[in-house]
Protein backbone atom coordinates (compact mmCIF):
# COMPACT_ATOMS: atom_id res chain seq x y z
CA UNK A 1 0.00 0.00 0.00
CA UNK A 2 2.75 2.42 1.05
CA UNK A 3 4.78 1.57 -2.06
CA UNK A 4 1.80 2.34 -4.27
CA UNK A 5 1.27 5.70 -2.57
CA UNK A 6 4.93 6.61 -3.05
CA UNK A 7 4.68 5.61 -6.73
CA UNK A 8 1.55 7.73 -7.21
CA UNK A 9 3.22 10.63 -5.43
CA UNK A 10 6.27 10.34 -7.70
CA UNK A 11 4.08 10.19 -10.80
CA UNK A 12 2.24 13.29 -9.61
CA UNK A 13 5.57 15.09 -9.03
CA UNK A 14 6.79 14.04 -12.49
CA UNK A 15 3.67 15.49 -14.09
CA UNK A 16 4.19 18.71 -12.14
CA UNK A 17 7.80 18.90 -13.31
CA UNK A 18 6.84 18.37 -16.94
CA UNK A 19 4.34 21.21 -16.69
CA UNK A 20 6.78 23.44 -14.79
CA UNK A 21 9.38 22.88 -17.51
CA UNK A 22 7.00 24.14 -20.16
CA UNK A 23 6.29 27.23 -18.07
CA UNK A 24 9.97 27.84 -17.35
CA UNK A 25 11.07 27.80 -20.99
CA UNK A 26 8.96 30.25 -22.98
CA UNK A 27 8.46 29.52 -26.70
CA UNK A 28 11.44 30.54 -28.83
CA UNK A 29 11.32 32.07 -32.31
CA UNK A 30 12.52 29.39 -34.70
CA UNK A 31 12.51 31.58 -37.85
CA UNK A 32 15.95 32.12 -39.36
CA UNK A 33 16.47 35.86 -39.71
CA UNK A 34 19.06 35.90 -42.52
CA UNK A 35 20.56 33.87 -45.32
CA UNK A 36 23.53 31.89 -44.01
CA UNK A 37 24.95 30.91 -47.42
CA UNK A 38 27.54 33.78 -47.50
CA UNK A 39 28.83 32.72 -44.05
CA UNK A 40 29.00 29.06 -45.17
CA UNK A 41 30.87 30.07 -48.31
CA UNK A 42 33.38 32.13 -46.31
CA UNK A 43 33.96 29.17 -44.00
CA UNK A 44 34.45 26.85 -46.97
CA UNK A 45 36.98 29.26 -48.48
CA UNK A 46 39.17 29.44 -45.38
CA UNK A 47 41.97 26.99 -45.82
CA UNK A 48 43.05 24.87 -42.86
CA UNK A 49 46.18 26.15 -41.09
CA UNK A 50 49.35 24.91 -42.79
CA UNK A 51 52.36 23.50 -40.98
CA UNK A 52 55.30 25.89 -41.67
CA UNK A 53 58.35 24.52 -43.52
CA UNK A 54 60.67 24.88 -40.49
CA UNK A 55 58.39 22.58 -38.45
CA UNK A 56 58.74 19.93 -41.18
CA UNK A 57 62.53 20.50 -41.13
CA UNK A 58 62.60 20.02 -37.34
CA UNK A 59 60.55 16.83 -37.58
CA UNK A 60 62.86 15.49 -40.32
CA UNK A 61 65.96 16.37 -38.28
CA UNK A 62 64.59 14.67 -35.14
CA UNK A 63 63.63 11.57 -37.13
CA UNK A 64 67.10 11.33 -38.72
CA UNK A 65 68.86 11.74 -35.35
CA UNK A 66 66.75 8.93 -33.87
CA UNK A 67 67.37 6.80 -36.96
CA UNK A 68 71.14 7.15 -36.78
CA UNK A 69 71.38 7.08 -32.98
CA UNK A 70 68.57 4.72 -31.83
CA UNK A 71 70.03 4.49 -28.31
CA UNK A 72 68.79 8.06 -27.82
CA UNK A 73 65.23 6.71 -27.72
CA UNK A 74 66.07 5.08 -24.36
CA UNK A 75 67.52 8.36 -23.08
CA UNK A 76 64.37 10.22 -24.10
CA UNK A 77 62.14 7.51 -22.61
CA UNK A 78 64.06 7.75 -19.32
CA UNK A 79 63.45 11.50 -19.13
CA UNK A 80 59.73 11.33 -20.01
CA UNK B 1 21.61 14.48 -62.85
CA UNK B 2 19.56 15.03 -59.69
CA UNK B 3 20.47 17.48 -56.96
CA UNK B 4 21.57 15.00 -54.28
CA UNK B 5 23.79 13.10 -56.72
CA UNK B 6 25.44 16.35 -57.80
CA UNK B 7 25.93 17.30 -54.15
CA UNK B 8 27.51 13.91 -53.40
CA UNK B 9 29.97 14.61 -56.23
CA UNK B 10 30.91 17.89 -54.51
CA UNK B 11 29.22 20.36 -56.87
CA UNK B 12 29.05 23.68 -55.05
CA UNK B 13 25.96 24.88 -56.96
CA UNK B 14 24.02 21.83 -55.84
CA UNK B 15 25.18 22.41 -52.28
CA UNK B 16 24.06 26.06 -52.43
CA UNK B 17 20.58 24.95 -53.51
CA UNK B 18 20.45 22.48 -50.62
CA UNK B 19 21.65 25.12 -48.14
CA UNK B 20 18.91 27.52 -49.21
CA UNK B 21 16.38 24.71 -48.98
CA UNK B 22 17.40 23.32 -45.57
CA UNK B 23 19.09 26.13 -43.61
CA UNK B 24 15.78 27.20 -42.03
CA UNK B 25 14.95 23.67 -40.83
CA UNK B 26 18.45 23.10 -39.46
CA UNK B 27 18.44 26.45 -37.64
CA UNK B 28 14.96 25.79 -36.18
CA UNK B 29 16.09 22.40 -34.87
CA UNK B 30 19.29 23.77 -33.31
CA UNK B 31 17.66 26.83 -31.73
CA UNK B 32 15.11 24.56 -30.05
CA UNK B 33 17.99 22.75 -28.37
CA UNK B 34 20.41 25.57 -27.50
CA UNK B 35 17.73 28.29 -27.09
CA UNK B 36 20.04 31.10 -28.21
CA UNK B 37 19.58 32.58 -31.72
CA UNK B 38 23.21 33.75 -32.07
CA UNK B 39 24.69 30.41 -31.05
CA UNK B 40 22.13 28.60 -33.19
CA UNK B 41 23.22 30.60 -36.28
CA UNK B 42 26.89 29.77 -35.65
CA UNK B 43 26.09 26.10 -35.16
CA UNK B 44 23.97 26.08 -38.33
CA UNK B 45 26.91 27.45 -40.35
CA UNK B 46 29.19 24.83 -38.74
CA UNK B 47 26.64 22.10 -39.54
CA UNK B 48 26.42 23.15 -43.20
CA UNK B 49 30.20 23.32 -43.46
CA UNK B 50 30.52 19.80 -42.02
CA UNK B 51 27.81 18.57 -44.38
CA UNK B 52 29.80 19.80 -47.36
CA UNK B 53 33.04 18.33 -46.03
CA UNK B 54 31.28 14.97 -45.68
CA UNK B 55 29.56 15.09 -49.09
CA UNK B 56 31.28 11.90 -50.25
CA UNK B 57 29.78 9.97 -47.32
CA UNK B 58 26.23 10.95 -48.24
CA UNK B 59 24.17 8.11 -49.70
CA UNK B 60 22.17 9.55 -52.58
CA UNK B 61 19.22 7.28 -51.79
CA UNK B 62 19.17 8.63 -48.22
CA UNK B 63 17.22 11.45 -46.63
CA UNK B 64 19.28 14.67 -46.75
CA UNK B 65 17.11 16.44 -44.15
CA UNK B 66 17.44 13.63 -41.61
CA UNK B 67 21.20 13.37 -42.22
CA UNK B 68 21.61 17.13 -41.74
CA UNK B 69 19.51 17.06 -38.58
CA UNK B 70 21.68 14.32 -37.10
CA UNK B 71 24.85 16.32 -37.73
CA UNK B 72 23.16 19.40 -36.26
CA UNK B 73 22.07 17.49 -33.16
CA UNK B 74 25.59 16.20 -32.54
CA UNK B 75 26.98 19.72 -32.78
CA UNK B 76 24.31 21.09 -30.44
CA UNK B 77 25.08 18.26 -28.00
CA UNK B 78 28.79 19.12 -28.08
CA UNK B 79 27.92 22.75 -27.43
CA UNK B 80 25.81 21.83 -24.38
CA UNK B 81 28.56 19.56 -23.08
CA UNK B 82 31.16 22.32 -23.38
CA UNK B 83 28.92 24.93 -21.76
CA UNK B 84 27.41 22.93 -18.95
CA UNK B 85 27.34 25.09 -15.78
CA UNK B 86 29.79 23.82 -13.19
CA UNK B 87 28.73 25.72 -10.07
CA UNK B 88 26.51 23.98 -7.58
CA UNK B 89 22.99 25.15 -6.92
CA UNK B 90 22.85 26.65 -3.49
CA UNK B 91 19.72 27.90 -1.81
CA UNK B 92 20.01 31.49 -0.69
CA UNK B 93 18.10 32.31 2.49
CA UNK B 94 15.60 35.15 2.22
CA UNK B 95 15.15 37.74 4.92
CA UNK B 96 11.47 38.05 4.18
CA UNK B 97 9.08 36.08 2.00
CA UNK B 98 9.04 37.72 -1.46
CA UNK B 99 5.75 38.43 -3.24
CA UNK B 100 4.09 35.71 -5.31
CA UNK B 101 5.27 36.83 -8.76
CA UNK B 102 8.87 37.04 -7.53
CA UNK B 103 8.58 33.56 -6.04
CA UNK B 104 7.31 32.24 -9.36
CA UNK B 105 10.12 33.99 -11.21
CA UNK B 106 12.66 32.54 -8.81
CA UNK B 107 11.17 29.07 -9.13
CA UNK B 108 11.41 29.28 -12.93
CA UNK B 109 15.01 30.44 -12.70
CA UNK B 110 15.89 27.54 -10.42
CA UNK B 111 14.16 25.06 -12.69
CA UNK B 112 16.07 26.46 -15.68
CA UNK B 113 19.37 26.26 -13.78
CA UNK B 114 18.71 22.72 -12.61
CA UNK B 115 17.72 21.75 -16.15
CA UNK B 116 20.93 23.16 -17.65
CA UNK B 117 22.95 21.06 -15.21
CA UNK B 118 21.48 17.82 -16.56
CA UNK B 119 23.79 15.64 -18.69
CA UNK B 120 23.66 16.98 -22.28
CA UNK B 121 22.03 13.85 -23.72
CA UNK B 122 19.20 13.95 -21.20
CA UNK B 123 18.81 17.70 -21.64
CA UNK B 124 18.43 17.45 -25.42
CA UNK B 125 15.88 14.64 -25.20
CA UNK B 126 13.87 16.43 -22.50
CA UNK B 127 13.97 19.82 -24.27
CA UNK B 128 12.78 18.40 -27.56
CA UNK B 129 10.16 16.09 -26.04
CA UNK B 130 8.77 18.11 -23.13
CA UNK B 131 9.44 21.76 -23.91
CA UNK B 132 9.25 21.70 -27.70
CA UNK B 133 6.87 18.73 -27.89
CA UNK B 134 8.56 17.24 -30.96
CA UNK B 135 7.53 13.71 -32.03
CA UNK B 136 9.58 10.98 -30.33
CA UNK B 137 10.33 9.37 -33.69
CA UNK B 138 11.97 12.56 -34.98
CA UNK B 139 13.99 12.99 -31.79
CA UNK B 140 15.15 9.37 -31.94
CA UNK B 141 16.16 9.78 -35.58
CA UNK B 142 18.10 12.98 -34.87
CA UNK B 143 19.89 11.38 -31.91
CA UNK B 144 20.59 8.18 -33.82
CA UNK B 145 18.81 6.05 -31.25
CA UNK B 146 15.48 4.29 -30.63
CA UNK B 147 12.19 5.78 -29.45
CA UNK B 148 12.49 3.65 -26.30
CA UNK B 149 15.91 5.12 -25.53
CA UNK B 150 14.57 8.66 -25.95
CA UNK B 151 11.67 7.91 -23.60
CA UNK B 152 14.13 6.52 -21.08
CA UNK B 153 16.28 9.65 -21.32
CA UNK B 154 13.24 11.88 -20.78
CA UNK B 155 12.18 9.76 -17.81
CA UNK B 156 15.67 9.97 -16.30
CA UNK B 157 15.83 13.73 -16.88
CA UNK B 158 12.53 14.26 -15.04
CA UNK B 159 13.63 12.01 -12.17
CA UNK B 160 16.94 13.85 -11.75
CA UNK B 161 15.17 17.20 -11.90
CA UNK B 162 12.66 16.06 -9.30
CA UNK B 163 15.48 15.07 -6.94
CA UNK B 164 17.39 18.31 -7.51
CA UNK B 165 14.32 20.47 -7.03
CA UNK B 166 13.31 18.56 -3.88
CA UNK B 167 16.85 19.09 -2.60
CA UNK B 168 16.52 22.82 -3.25
CA UNK B 169 13.10 22.93 -1.66
CA UNK B 170 11.48 24.06 -4.90
CA UNK B 171 7.89 23.04 -5.51
CA UNK B 172 7.15 23.23 -9.24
Amino acid sequence: MEGREVKEMNEYDDRQIREALKRSFPPINTELGRDLWPAVLRKLDTRPARVPWYDWALIALSASVLLFFPELILVFAYHL
Amino acid sequence: MDLLRRFALGEIDAFETLVRQFQGDIYAWIVRIVRDPGIAEDLTVETLWRIYRAHQQFRTDGNFGAWARRIATNLALDHLRRNRPEQSLLTEPHAATPPDHLLQQETRKKIQQAFRRLPAKLQVAATLALVEEQPYEEIADALGTSVGAVKLRVFRAVRILRKQLNHLGVRP
